[in-house]
C-alpha cells in the first residue's frame, strides 16, 4: 500500500521540490544548490500571483465560513422551509467545478452575454466582476459547500442539554453562548481551514477568470512558468513549495480541530436530535427567502448564466447586431463535422476516466480508511492521517506538474515504467489527486461501524469475505455509492491535472471545452460545457436510481446519509 | 416443524493461555477445563481479563501463547489458529451485534445460511426460535425499532440457531434494566441448557454469576484464581480477593489467633480485645502473617442489646427493602458491617448485639491476594 501510494503522491512530488534548490540533481540547470529560483519566483510577476492567492483564499475562507454558518444554523437548527433541499443544493454545489461557475457568471454578465439577451441591463456590474471582486465571489460560492458541511456536522453533534445546562445554573444568554461556543470552535476551525486550502489550490478560476481579468493567481502562474518555452520547472517548484507551504498550517489545525471535534462527539454519544427553533411565520419566511437568495447567487446564477448563454446567437460577440436564442451550438456539437473537433470523443473519454478513477480511487480509499479505523490511535493511523492530510494540501495543479517532469525522467522511463504523455499517467494523476480527499471522506463513516458486528458473522460461521459483505458492505454501502459519485464527477469536470497531463490527441471534455472558449467559440464552448453537466448529472440520477433498485431496503435503512 | 439435531456439547481445554497487548499482560499463564454440557460463568471486576478470555475462545482474539482445544481439537496453539467461522461457536455480545440492515428474522437466520438445511427447514428453525424467545411479532423490524431487552433476545435467537456445541456470552445483561435482566437470566440459563450446549459466561455481577452456573471461574489481574462450583467459591473462597468480590459485610484485621483445627480459628479483633470470634480458614493460613477477618453479610445477626452473647454495636443506617430491614452496624474504632439483614427493625443510633456464623466468617492472609 505504502508503495503504491509513494509511487502516486510522495515520490513525484518531493522530487518536483526539489528542483527548487537543486536543479542539477534532474539536469534542470548548473547548481547543486541554489536561492536564485527562490528570489527569481518571490519577484515580479510571480510573486504577485502569490500575494494575490493568500489574501483571496484568506477572505474567501473567511467569508465563505460566515456565510455557511448562518445557513447551517438555519438549516439544522430551526424549522426554516424547504431543509432538505438546501443541503441537496449544497451537495450539487460541491460537484459544480470552480470553471463552470466562473463560465456562468462570464456567459451572464459580458457584452451580448445572457443577461443582455434576457433584457437585463447588468453593464454596470461587468467591469466590477471581471476582477477581485468575481474571484472572491465564484471562489466563496465553491468554498461554501466545504464550510457548510463541516459546520452542519459540528452543529448536529451540540444537543440541546448543553445549553440547557448552562442556562439551569444561571448564565444568561451571552454567558451561555460563550460556553458552548467552544463545542463548535473545532468546526468553524476546520470550515476556515478547509475553505482555504480549496481556494487557494484552484485552478479552474485562475486559469478562467483570473486570467481574463488579468489578476494572476498563483496556480495559474505556476503553470504559466513550465508552459512558456524554455519551460521554467524550478520556479515553478518554487511556486508549489509555497503554495504547499500556505496549506500545511490551516489543514494542520483542520485535524487537531477535527480531533477535539471527535473528543466532544464522544462525550456527547447519547445526546438528542437538536432542537429546532421554532420561527415566526414572518421570520421564517425572511429566513429560507434569505437562503434562497444565497443559493440562486452561488449555484442558481451560474446555472442560469451558462444555460442561457448556450441558446444566445453571438454569445459575448460585441460586434454583433443582432442577439437572440438559437440551437446552432448545440447543432454544431452534436453535428462533429461543422465545428473542429466535437464534444463526443471527449466526453466519452472523461467518461471513461471517471468511471476507473472513481473505482480505483473508491477501492483504495475504503482500504485506507478502513485501515486508519483499524488502528485507532495506533502509530500506523498517525502515519496514513499525517500522509493524507499532507496529500490533501497538495493542490491538484502541483501534482500534475511534478507528474511530468517526474514520469519525464530517463531513470523512470528507462528502467521502471515508460507512461509519459499517456493516458494511463493522466489516470494516475487523477486517481492520486482524489485518493486522500475520498479517504479522508470514508473514515468517519467506517470508523462508525462497530467491530463486533464483523465479529458477529465471523463467530456465526461467515468467512473473511462473507462477513464484509454482509455486515460492512451494507452499512459502507451509501458511503461508497456517494464517494464514487463524488469522485465521478469531479473527475469529469477536473481542469487543472487534465490540462497538464493530457496524451496527444486525447483530449478530456474540460480540456476541449476551454480550447473553444479561449479560442473565442464562447457558443459552442458553453452549449459543450452545458452537455457535459447534464451528462455528468444524469449519470449521478440513473446510478442512484440503479442503487435504489438493486440494494434491499435495510442497506438504505442505515449509515451515514446525505440529508441527514 | 423440521427436527433439528440437538448439538453435541463441546469440551473445552485451555492450557497456560497468555494474551498481551502492547506489552501488558491480559492473561496470564490461564488454565481451564471446561467438561461438556457445563454453564461456566467467569466472574471478574474490569480488566479482569474475562472479556479477552472469551474473545481468545471464539477466535476473535489471537493468544500471545498457550493452547486452546474445544472438543479435543486444538483451535488455537503454536502452530494454529482456527478463524472464528471454523472453531463451531456462537456468541451474545455485550452490545447484541445485531446486523442494523437486517431484519430480526434475518439476524436470526444468519448462521444457517452455511447450514445443509433446506430452506424450508430455515425457515421453521427461525420461527421456532422467534416463538421460543417470545419475539414472533418482532420478526419484520429492524434493530433500531426494538427495545434493549427486545434485541437481546434476538442476539439470543441468533446464538441458538447456529446449532453448535459451545456458547459464548459476553455480559449479555449488563446494558439492561434490573427487571429485565432478571427475565431474561431465566430464559439464557432455560434456553442453553434445553439447546444441550457447552456455555461460557462472562459477568461481573457475582449473584448473575451464582444464579447461573454450574461452575465459577473467578478472574483477576489476567489470572483464574478460582474454579468451582458457585457454592464452594461462596463457602470456601480461595483467596481475599475472592472472598471480596463474592460480597463481605465487613472485613476487620485481626489482634490475636486463640486456637486453630483443620477447618477453623478463633480470633479476636483490637476493637473487642475479649471476644472470640470463630471463622473458617483456607489451607494457606500463616499465623505470623496479617490476617483479616471477612464476614458474609448472611452470617451476621442482629439482636436487642439486652439479649443473647455478641459484640456491641451501633446502628448507623437502617433501610426498607420489602422483605425486612438492612442495617448498616458500627462496632467501635471505625470498624463497620453493612447489608445485615433483619426482619426487625433496630432504629438508627440504637444499641445491638452482633453475633457471627462460623461458617460464613473467614480469615485470610491480607497479602495473599498480592502474591
Amino acid at each position: 500500500m505504502w508503495v503504491v501510494l509513494s509511487l502516486l503522491i510522495i515520490v513525484p512530488v518531493m522530487c518536483f521540490l526539489i528542483l527548487a534548490v537543486s536543479p542539477r540533481l534532474f539536469s534542470q540547470g548548473p547548481q547543486w544548490l541554489t536561492f536564485t529560483y527562490i528570489r527569481q519566483a518571490l519577484e515580479g510577476y510571480t510573486l504577485k500571483g502569490i500575494l494575490n492567492s493568500l489574501w483571496v483564499a484568506s477572505l474567501v475562507a473567511v467569508l465563505s465560513v460566515v456565510c455557511a454558518t448562518a445557513l447551517a444554523w438555519l438549516v439544522q437548527r430551526t424549522n426554516i422551509g424547504a431543509r432538505r433541499f438546501w443541503t441537496v443544493t449544497m451537495w450539487l454545489l460541491l460537484l459544480m467545478p470552480t470553471w463552470i461557475m466562473a463560465q456562468g457568471w462570464t456567459d451572464l454578465l459580458q457584452p451580448y452575454g445572457a443577461a443582455h439577451a434576457l433584457g437585463l441591463n447588468l453593464s454596470w456590474l461587468y467591469g466590477e466582476f471581471f476582477g477581485p471582486f468575481g474571484i472572491v465571489l465564484v471562489l466563496t460560492s465553491t468554498a461554501l459547500p466545504f464550510a457548510f458541511f463541516i459546520i452542519a456536522a459540528g452543529l448536529q453533534g451540540l444537543g440541546p442539554e448543553f445549553e440547557d445546562a448552562a442556562r439551569i445554573h444561571g448564565a444568561g444568554r451571552v454567558q451561555t453562548m460563550k460556553t458552548v461556543l467552544p463545542i463548535v470552535a473545532p468546526a468553524l476551525l476546520g470550515a476556515l481551514a478547509i475553505s482555504f486550502a480549496e481556494t487557494i489550490s484552484d485552478f479552474g478560476v485562475a486559469d478562467t477568470l483570473g486570467y481574463h481579468a488579468h489578476f494572476p493567481l498563483a496556480t495559474y502562474t505556476l503553470v504559466s512558468a513550465i508552459s512558456n518555452f524554455p519551460a521554467n520547472f524550478p520556479v515553478a517548484a518554487v511556486i508549489a513549495a509555497v503554495l504547499i507551504l500556505a496549506t500545511v498550517p490551516p489543514i494542520a489545525l483542520q485535524s487537531v480541530a477535527m480531533r477535539k471535534n471527535k473528543a466532544y462527539a464522544v462525550l456527547s454519544g447519547r445526546t438528542r436530535a437538536p432542537r429546532r427553533r421554532q420561527l415566526s411565520t414572518g421570520s421564517r419566511i425572511a429566513a429560507t427567502a434569505g437562503v434562497g437568495f444565497v443559493v440562486f447567487v452561488a449555484l442558481g446564477v451560474p446555472i442560469i448564466g451558462a444555460v442561457v448563454g448556450s441558446f444566445v446567437q453571438n454569445l459575448g460577440d460585441a460586434g454583433a447586431t443582432n442577439v437572440h436564442f438559437t440551437l446552432t451550438y448545440y447543432k454544431q456539437i452534436l453535428h462533429p463535422s461543422l465545428v473542429d473537433n466535437g464534444l463526443g470523443s471527449p466526453l466519452l473519454l472523461s467518461n471513461q476516466l471517471g468511471l476507473i478513477v472513481a473505482t480505483a480511487t473508491g477501492v483504495l480509499a475504503v482500504i485506507l480508511a478502513r485501515r486508519m479505523a483499524a488502528s485507532r490511535g495506533g502509530w500506523s493511523q498517525r502515519i496514513t492521517d499525517i500522509f493524507l492530510l499532507g496529500s490533501i494540501a497538495i493542490p491538484g495543479v502541483v501534482l500534475g506538474v511534478g507528474y511530468i517532469f517526474f514520469y519525464d525522467q530517463g531513470f523512470i522511463t528507462n528502467h521502471v515504467v515508460d507512461i509519459y504523455k499517456t493516458l494511463p499517467l493522466l489516470m494516475l494523476g487523477l486517481i492520486a489527486s482524489a485518493v486522500p480527499g475520498q479517504t479522508r471522506f470514508m473514515a468517519g463513516p467506517v470508523s462508525q461501524i462497530q467491530s463486533s458486528l464483523s465479529e458477529a458473522a465471523r463467530v456465526h460461521g461467515a468467512g473473511r469475505w462473507r462477513s464484509w459483505r454482509t455486515t460492512n458492505l451494507p452499512l459502507m454501502s451509501r458511503v461508497l455509492v456517494w464517494g464514487w459519485l463524488l469522485t465521478f464527477a469531479k473527475t469529469i469536470s477536473e481542469l487543472a491535472i487534465s490540462e497538464i497531463l493530457y496524451p496527444p490527441s486525447q483530449e478530456p471534455a474540460s480540456v476541449t471545452i476551454q480550447s473553444y472558449l479561449t479560442n473565442f467559440q464562447i457558443g459552442t464552448g458553453t452549449a459543450m460545457t452545458v452537455l457535459t453537466m447534464l451528462e455528468m448529472f444524469g449519470v449521478i440520477v440513473v446510478a442512484l436510481g440503479i442503487y435504489r433498485l438493486v440494494t434491499p431496503a435495510g442497506w438504505r435503512r442505515v449509515g451515514w446519509s446525505v440529508v441527514d | 416443524m423440521a427436527t433439528f439435531t440437538r448439538p453435541e456439547p463441546a469440551s473445552v481445554s485451555v492450557e497456560a493461555l497468555c494474551k498481551e497487548f502492547q506489552g501488558k499482560a491480559a492473561l496470564a499463564d490461564v488454565h481451564l477445563a471446561i467438561e461438556p454440557g457445563t454453564f461456566v460463568v467467569l466472574l471478574g471486576p474490569s480488566g479482569s481479563g474475562k472479556t479477552t478470555m472469551l474473545r481468545c475462545v471464539a477466535g476473535i482474539e489471537r493468544p500471545t501463547s498457550g493452547t486452546i482445544e474445544i472438543n479435543r481439537e486444538c483451535v488455537s496453539g503454536p502452530k494454529t489458529f482456527h478463524p472464528p467461522e471454523r472453531r463451531g461457536v456462537a456468541m451474545v455480545f455485550q452490545d447484541y451485534a445485531l446486523w442494523p440492515h437486517l431484519s430480526v428474522r434475518k439476524n436470526i437466520a444468519f448462521p444457517l445460511a452455511n447450514s445443509q438445511r433446506s430452506k424450508v427447514e430455515r425457515r421453521e428453525r427461525v420461527a421456532g426460535l422467534l416463538e421460543r424467545v417470545g419475539i414472533t411479532h418482532l420478526a419484520d423490524r429492524y434493530p433500531n425499532e426494538l427495545s434493549g431487552g427486545e434485541q437481546q433476545r434476538v442476539a439470543l435467537a441468533r446464538a441458538l440457531a447456529a446449532d453448535v456445541g459451545l456458547i459464548l456470552f459476553d455480559e449479555p445483561l449488563s446494558n439492561l434494566d434490573a427487571d429485565r435482566r432478571e427475565q431474561l437470566r431465566i430464559e439464557i440459563a432455560t434456553l442453553t441448557r434445553e439447546a444441550g450446549a457447552t456455555a461460557i459466561y462472562i459477568t461481573h455481577d457475582q449473584s448473575e454469576a451464582f444464579a447461573l452456573a454450574d461452575k465459577v471461574g473467578v478472574l483477576n489481574r489476567g489470572s483464574l484464581v478460582q474454579f468451582d462450583t458457585p457454592e464452594n467459591v461462596y463457602r470456601r473462597p480461595r483467596n481475599c480477593f475472592v472472598t471480596r468480590f463474592t460480597g463481605v459485610s465487613g472485613e476487620f484485621n485481626v489482634a490475636t489467633v486463640h486456637a486453630r483445627d483443620s477447618e477453623y480459628v478463633e480470633v479476636s479483633l483490637p476493637f473487642a480485645p475479649n471476644q472470640r470470634v470463630r471463622a473458617r480458614t483456607n489451607n494457606c493460613f500463616d499465623p505470623a502473617k496479617e490476617l483479616k477477618l471477612f464476614v458474609r453479610a448472611t452470617g451476621v445477626t442482629l439482636s436487642a442489646p439486652s439479649r443473647g452473647d455478641g459484640m456491641g454495636g451501633e446502628v448507623l443506617d437502617v433501610a426498607f427493602n420489602g422483605r425486612g430491614y438492612e442495617h448498616v452496624v458500627t462496632l467501635g474504632d471505625g470498624a463497620t458491617l453493612t447489608k445485615i439483614f433483619s426482619t426487625r427493625r433496630y432504629e438508627r443510633e440504637s444499641n445491638v448485639k452482633v453475633s457471627f456464623e462460623s461458617s460464613e466468617c473467614f480469615v485470610m492472609d491480607a497479602r495473599e491476594e498480592e502474591v
